[in-house]
């Protein structure tokens, strides 16, 4: 059998948060998995017919296999009638089964062993026998999700060198290691983490070891080829192993399970929309290995987006006549100038509205905190707090709240954007002198026309930087959104580090950047057309 | 005016102000002086109810205050404080004109108040338009008044109202000020520590000590036939230039 699988083991850090606050590769592997893949998703392909027309969400991971498949399927399911979304590139397997479970997506594929190790674990902790795929599917079939027969490939987890590295030094199994403690070895997160990973393949092993690097999946092949290190995790069907010509080393005692790709799908589609859903079953036993490593080389070497990519396979393997996006220079641009409208108002989208609620609810909190030192204490604290959690963990809490898209990140925004606005309006209002205050007081004034007419103004060009600090913190932080669906910035950025596209990366950093600079200067005008002269630098 | 019946007030463990009864009458321009610490200001801030004491009770009109009668009883009181305290965020104009314009006066009956109020401030026109920090420490100061005066209330409170000003400044500001008394028929009570410019606006002199009133008085009483040694040393130590 063959070594590893593929990257079903973000759900592992997911379903413990506590581990999120201590490992900022978790970061670089939710960064990795996202993008939202804009342009797979249904351009050129609009879908919008009668409202009885069935609705189908399709979700994948954040590798080019899962979103590739999760094309096939959207191709499936339009051509079935359905409206399809598909909610590309989510952060990770436990994202995806909680989003298939509460219905927020329809189906998704994912692999045998990942449903063995992961999403059945805790069953299996119970004491269910989840060994065999007929009894993986029948505890599926409990929680009300069918798993369909094998597609045709196991993606497993394997381990990875080069030709000639591996040749010179006589590698060939993993046990062959033992012997060379020299070796740096570049590890992606999910596999440092997974239960099936590292640190049981090691000991298994008894493979001893000076140096191992974490890294994102994608770079590990760069560090290959750079010879920064030596081996690194892979996936079986990956189509770099092939383009790098590296060595994948024999699993010669059979340490990693296997890896069968299946459709997990939710009961409730065959009775919704069974054309539907006997659609997307069309995807058992449709793929071999060398047609699914096939696949995603198009995207990952040739530069084909998974919409094509996917649709061409159908045309030819079921003899489907699905419209394709056209690969010409000229709808290249066009692609490229439709994504940066939809992925700038989407950010937009995130960054207005999280801010607006975020000030609608910082400033009376700050006001509140200036009139009472105990609450300010209380409030200030919870709100630094809030800050000090990385805004990926953040992001992460508000999915079971929220589910997935842009809800919940506006969310994970609003709390990001409070501290700075809160701050700084308690600050405002606590440095205006205490005669002041007290002359507006003795003039006869009630409190509330204190602050309205007095005490609000002066404090308004702190208010004012706090919430330009807000807006500035947030068009960044926004572009992790893209890891659970909400769209902006950090789509591009995420498919652009899956798949080593540094022009890609850019189509999000740029803008970003571009937005955060505009924010900046916005707010800086508006604090002069705000202010009271009397409150500016004299000139 | 106001009358104070058995007002104490304590910070901590220092009594600041010892259990008092006193009245200020109608008309009458009072002068509380003493030094640091005397309790002056903090009787001062009684009267206006920044203060709240631990015992007694304050008169104003005939009305004990309390925090219902309170703020109607502001609007019946100018309160003036060093360098102004105006609100930097306002010209002059709208620094004078704020409450008017919260309780609903029109453009021309406010405007018409403000002009009327620097004609008899002599503060020029022209700096009706700027803020406080383009002002001069006079004209703030005038403008203050002028906030003080602008709902026309019937007494008027000073709290070392030219400690920031220098002395040509003060000196024609003080002549002013007592014209503007006099000429409206105010009520004042003023908190100074200079002797000078207690006997300038006092109809009478209150000394402080301790927070006690050692004496009240004009300034004449005070210096031919004072209450103690205290009163004669606080009343010596102020210097007179030698020409």
């Amino acid at each position: 059998m063959y070594k590893r699988n593929t990257e079903m083991t973000q759900r592992t850090s997911l379903a413990t948060p506590c581990m999120l606050f201590l490992t900022t590769r978790w970061m670089l592997i939710l960064l990795a998995t996202i993008a939202i893949n804009v342009v797979a998703a249904g351009r050129g392909l609009s879908q919008s017919k009668s409202s009885n027309q069935p609705v189908l969400k399709i979700g994948s991971k954040a590798f080019t296999e899962s979103v590739v498949l999760g094309e096939l399927l959207s191709h499936l399911g339009r051509d079935a009638g359905a409206r399809v979304d598909h909610l590309s590139e989510l952060g990770g397997t436990q994202i995806l089964w909680n989003a298939l479970q509460s219905g927020e997506i329809d189906a998704y594929i994912d692999y045998t062993g990942t449903i063995q190790e992961e999403i059945l674990a805790d069953a299996a902790r119970r004491g269910a026998h989840v060994e065999t795929e007929s009894e993986m599917r029948e505890e599926l079939a409990k929680r009300n999700i069918l798993m369909s027969e094998r597609i045709g490939f196991n993606n497993t987890y394997a381990l990875g060198m080069r030709e000639d590295v591996a040749a010179r030094l006589a590698i060939r199994k993993i046990s062959d290691l033992k012997n060379h403690p020299e070796l740096e070895y570049g590890l992606s997160d999910e596999f440092m983490e997974r239960r099936d990973g590292w640190n049981q393949l090691a000991s298994r092993y008894g493979i001893k070891t000076r140096r191992i690097r974490t890294m994102d999946h994608n770079l590990g092949y760069r560090g290959l080829v750079h010879d920064a290190i030596q081996v690194t995790d892979v996936y079986t069907t990956d189509a770099e192993i092939q383009y790098y010509k590296l060595r994948v080393l024999e699993d010669d005692l059979q340490f990693f399970p296997t890896y069968y790709a299946v459709l997990l799908m939710r009961a409730d589609l065959q009775t919704r929309a069974p054309e539907v859903a006997n659609a997307l079953l069309k995807i058992q036993g449709l793929i071999d290995p060398v047609k699914m490593s096939g696949m995603t080389a198009m995207v990952r070497l040739d530069g084909k987006n998974e919409t094509y990519v996917a649709g061409d396979f159908l045309n030819t393997k079921l003899l489907m006549q699905l419209e394709l996006p056209s690969n010409t220079l000229w709808a290249e641009w066009r692609r490229i100038a439709d994504r940066l409208l939809k992925t700038t108002l989407e950010h937009l989208f995130l960054v207005a509205v999280s801010l607006t609620l975020a000030i609608l609810v910082a400033i009376p909190l700050g006001i509140i905190s200036a009139r009472n030192e105990r609450v300010a204490n209380v409030l200030l604290g919870v709100v630094s707090v809030i800050q000090t959690l990385p805004s990926m963990a953040l992001l992460v809490f508000m999915i079971p709240l929220f589910g997935l898209g842009a809800v919940p990140a506006i969310a994970a925004l609003f709390f990001y954007s409070l501290l700075p606005i809160v701050r700084n309006t308690y600050a405002g209002l606590r440095q205006i002198p205490v005669a002041t205050r007290e002359s507006a007081e003795v003039l006869g004034l009630d409190s509330r026309s204190q602050l309205r007419m007095v005490e609000l103004p002066l404090a308004l060009p702190s208010i004012l930087s706090g919430i330009k600090t807000a807006a500035v913190i947030n068009v960044g932080t926004a572009t992790i959104g893209a890891l659970i669906g909400a769209g902006g910035y950090g789509a591009p950025i995420l498919t652009g580090i899956r798949l080593s596209s540094i022009p890609l990366i850019l189509q999000g950093a740029i803008p970003a950047a571009a937005m955060a600079v505009l924010a900046q200067w916005a707010f800086g005008k508006l604090e002069k057309k705000l202010v009271s002269p009397g409150l500016q630098p004299q000139s | 005016m106001f009358v104070l019946e058995n007002i104490s007030k304590s910070f901590g463990d220092l009594q600041v102000l010892k259990p008092t009864n006193v009245e200020f009458s109608v008309g009458k321009s009072t002068v509380l002086i003493g030094p640091s610490g005397c309790g002056k200001s903090t009787m001062l801030r009684v009267l206006v109810g920044l203060i709240q004491p631990d015992t007694g009770t304050v008169r104003f009109e005939g009305e004990a205050m309390t925090s219902q009668t309170l703020m109607a009883m502001r609007r019946r009181m100018g309160y003036v404080i060093q360098d102004g305290g105006l609100f930097p965020h306002l010209t002059a104009f709208e620094n004078v004109s704020l409450m008017a314009k919260h309780l609903g006066w029109d453009i021309p009956a406010r405007q018409s108040r403000v002009t009327e109020l620097a004609d008899l401030t002599r503060l020029p026109s022209a700096a009706l338009k700027r803020y406080p920090a383009q002002m001069s420490g006079g004209q703030r100061q005038r403008v203050g008044i002028m906030r003080a005066l602008m709902l026309d209330p019937p007494v008027l409170l000073f709290d070392e109202p030219m400690g920031a000003l220098d002395p040509l400044v003060r000196f024609d500001l003080q002549e002013d000020l007592l014209k503007i008394i006099r000429t409206l028929n105010k009520t004042s009570i003023m908190v100074t520590h200079d002797m000078g410019e207690a006997g300038f606006f006092g109809d009478q002199v209150m000394m402080l000590a301790e927070g006690e009133i050692v004496q009240q008085g004009t300034l004449d009483e005070l210096i031919h036939h004072p209450a103690n040694d205290y009163v004669t040393r606080f009343i010596n130590a102020q210097r007179i230039p030698h020409v």
